[in-house]
């Protein structure tokens, strides 16, 4: 029922998303692996991925934006579907253990459109993803 | 044999395929990405990320991330109608490709449209990976 209420609300500048929180596991990125068909070892394989510069399985990337994609889906409902627009950079990785959280502010309410900076970071204050997402009225 | 990402040159354009995006398939995706928000979008709406991930995957099928490789940019737009549309034509085509410092810069365009032709998503996918990189997985 939140959700139907955040999708009624009008967002103002300044105002805040409704964060998303979720745990990283690695059932949880091989889950993902199957669904996306994205099966990296750097992301399924830990013996490979200790070879790697990560060190060990991380994340993927579309996964953890989806989170932020989730986040826009509660705030703004059909329209972040139908017009919404995203452009971000990947900082870091998330990996098994992690707990990450999804939010949003915006920054500006112009010409019909709602622009919002976002972010994904780990509880520790790293930053996995950061950019700004919109949607149009 | 899948031809490596890292010997395709820019502007190469892939085979346009051909997407189903069943309701099981959405259903796995939907736990996959544990996407709580996406029940309170009226109708068969799925997540928009989900025809992200699905136009990934079809490029994944025609090439494969060399290793090491890093998605560290993502842009999308969304235009989704409030049904879900079971059967879609991904396009991509290789926007820039640069070399510097021992590593590749490549900038992956995505379109998804409907089979009319109606487009409902675009974007860019950026990745890098080390330049001698071999196919992974």
């Amino acid at each position: 029922m939140s959700q139907q209420t955040e999708q009624a609300r009008t967002y103002s500048e300044n105002d805040s998303l409704p964060a998303i929180t979720k745990n990283i596991t690695q059932e949880k990125i091989a889950r993902y692996a199957e669904a996306s068909g994205d099966h990296n070892p750097l992301h399924i394989d830990p013996a490979f991925a200790a070879t790697t510069q990560f060190a060990g399985t991380i994340a993927h990337g579309m996964l953890v934006l989806a989170y932020v994609s989730e986040m826009m889906t509660a705030a703004f409902g059909e329209a972040w579907r139908a017009r919404g627009r995203l452009k971000i950079r990947f900082r870091g990785a998330a990996r098994p253990g992690d707990t990450v959280t999804a939010s949003g502010r915006v920054v500006r309410v112009e010409d019909g459109k709602t622009v919002c900076e976002v972010e994904c970071r780990k509880t520790t204050g790293d930053v996995l993803i950061s950019g700004e997402a919109e949607v149009r009225s | 044999m899948t031809v490596s990402l890292a010997d395709l040159p820019k502007g190469h354009e892939f085979a346009e395929t051909t997407l189903k995006l069943t309701p099981e398939w959405v259903a796995e995706y939907v736990r996959a990405a544990e996407d709580e928000a996406i029940g309170g979008v009226p109708g068969r709406a799925y997540p928009p990320l989900a025809l992200a991930a699905c136009s990934i995957r079809t490029l994944l099928e025609q090439a494969a991330l060399p290793e090491g490789a890093i998605h560290v940019g993502q842009e999308l737009n969304f235009s989704l109608n409030s049904d879900g549309e079971v059967t879609l034509v991904a396009r991509a085509r290789i926007a820039s490709r640069r070399e510097r410092q021992g590593w590749v810069l490549m900038g992956i365009d995505l379109k998804v449209a409907t089979e009319s032709g109606k487009e409902l998503m675009s974007g860019r996918a950026t990745i890098t990976f080390p330049l001698s990189g071999e196919v992974s997985g």
